[in-house]
């Protein structure tokens, strides 16, 4: 059977469902563009904006460095869900894939990756930028593990929250209110690990361990809440 | 157990409550200012200290029944479960504004200074706004059953910023004391009972912690009092409108 007639006859393996959601994304993803642009053209003009704020001293931007990095996924991310999440409520299709005999919670999981994927497509272009624009080491394999780790925790909540605020009347408006108070644990204890790994000498294990297990610590619990929590929030 | 709740005869139990949680603040105040002692470095501005961690312990509590009831209410949804969430997210929010402004009046004669970003004030400022944002989102659903369900999702959720709030200032003790420089440093004077020297200072502490915790019971039953009139006056309403509309 091809993936298509399993999907009809609903023998779709949990794993396999996932993956068609997430294809499907990147499928529209690569026939629009919709997403990516938007978000790069946001944190470009976002650390253009940086630049200019601190204008007077190169020194205190390249301080502040990493936390417009952080900043920028945080608020470019908002757009990228906003977009991503809207894209199903438009033309009901939400509702055409909830027609099928799938676990809701797979919708979740493969909607939390390929808005994961959105982001950290735009996080390997932000990296060098901000590696040319402030001079500092983001390419360090370090940093990128905490940009993917700060990513998940961030996305996992992110689909949670955007997937109730588009059924909302105020959508656009309530995301940020109710989506950046909720992430800032983990985007403060994920930017305190990337200050450490940029500044000129690497830190001790010790010194960054409980910052990043409370990234992972608020992955698990995201990803899990999310997972458990989800079919509450797309059903009728 | 929802309809067990539901039945409660409130009229009754409310002034009961009332009269308690009055009677156990006079007590409290005469013990916090009479019988526990004066504390030897900070003097008596460490009377805040019964206050502070009363008010902090009644808001991790009232947000534990919200994640709760959210529970609840996912899993067999009945009004009264997202009654007691929305009443406990308010009353936790008021506590935790008291935590807040009394930890920030402590603040300045202990560290000479109103606010500073220590992990602990972050965090509990963070744990404020998301359920502040708890109203929001539940202000843009018209829809009665649907504002309860995505509410009950929400404060599942944004259970995870009190977690951070409670656990992390200790655990980041424990693993990482170098990085304890100043700022978390006077963290501790907020969060630890290291300022704790005599067995009248643990018993003030105890007889506060119950105060608090009869006031949040106290107000949480007049919120579902409140609740059920309003249920009752909408649908007297409704009753008198329909009577109208058949004359």
């Amino acid at each position: 059977m091809t993936e298509e007639n399993k999907l009809a006859s609903g023998n779709l393996s949990y794993m396999a469902t996932v993956r068609a959601i997430v294809w499907k994304d990147l499928t529209m993803e690569w026939h629009t563009g919709q997403i990516l642009s938007v978000m790069l053209v946001f944190s470009l003009t976002a650390a253009i904006i940086y630049n200019f704020a601190l204008y007077g001293s190169l020194a205190a931007a390249r301080d502040a460095s990493t936390g417009f990095l952080w900043v920028t996924i945080l608020l470019a991310g908002t757009l990228g869900l906003n977009r991503s999440l809207m894209a199903e409520q438009e033309n009901r299709s939400l509702e055409a894939i909830l027609m099928a005999p799938i676990d809701r919670s797979a919708i979740y999981v493969g909607k939390v990756i390929s808005v994961i994927i959105f982001t950290l497509a735009m996080e390997a272009i932000l990296v060098p930028i901000f590696t040319a624009f402030f001079n500092k080491p983001f390419w360090r394999p370090q940093v990128l593990f905490i940009l993917i780790l700060g990513t998940i925790g961030y996305v996992a909540a992110g689909v949670l929250i955007t997937s109730m605020t588009v059924q909302t009347r105020t959508r656009e408006v309530l995301l940020p209110v109710l989506l950046l108070p909720l992430t800032l644990p983990v985007v403060l204890a994920a930017a305190q690990v990337t200050a450490a790994y940029v500044a000129a000498v690497p830190p001790e294990w010790s010194e960054v361990q409980f910052a990043v297990s409370l990234v992972v610590a608020y992955d698990i619990f995201m990803v899990t809440a999310g997972f458990l929590t989800y079919h509450y929030v797309v059903e009728e | 157990m929802a309809e067990r709740i539901d039945r409660m005869n409130l009229n009754r139990i409310v002034p009961i409550l009332n009269w308690a949680a009055g009677i156990m603040i006079l007590i409290s105040l005469v013990v916090i200012f009479f019988y526990a002692p004066v504390e030897s470095t900070m003097g008596n501005v460490q009377r805040i200290f019964y206050f502070h961690v009363g008010g902090a312990w009644v808001a991790a509590v009232a947000f534990f029944v919200a994640l709760l009831s959210g529970v609840f209410y996912l899993r067999k949804p009945a009004k009264i479960w997202d009654t007691i969430a929305v009443g406990s997210v308010e009353i936790g929010l008021v506590f935790t504004s008291m935590t807040i402004v009394s930890g920030s009046v402590w603040g300045r004669p202990a560290w000479l200074t109103w606010w500073t970003w220590s992990p602990r004030l972050t965090s509990i400022t963070v744990m404020w706004l998301v359920y502040v944002a708890y109203f929001m989102l539940r202000g843009a659903i018209e829809d009665e059953d649907r504002r309860s369900r995505f509410a009950a999702v929400y404060v599942i959720a944004g259970f995870v910023t009190v977690i951070i709030t409670y656990l992390s200032i200790r655990l980041l003790r424990d693993i990482h004391p170098v990085i304890l420089g100043e700022a978390s440093e006077t963290a501790q004077g907020l969060q630890e009972f290291s300022g704790i020297d005599s067995g009248k200072m643990v018993i003030s502490l105890n007889v506060s912690v119950l105060t608090f915790t009869v006031l949040y019971l106290t107000w949480l039953a007049n919120r579902l009092r409140l609740q059920r009139l309003l249920d009752d006056a909408a649908e007297l309403k409704t009753r008198v409108m329909t009577r109208l509309q058949q004359q």
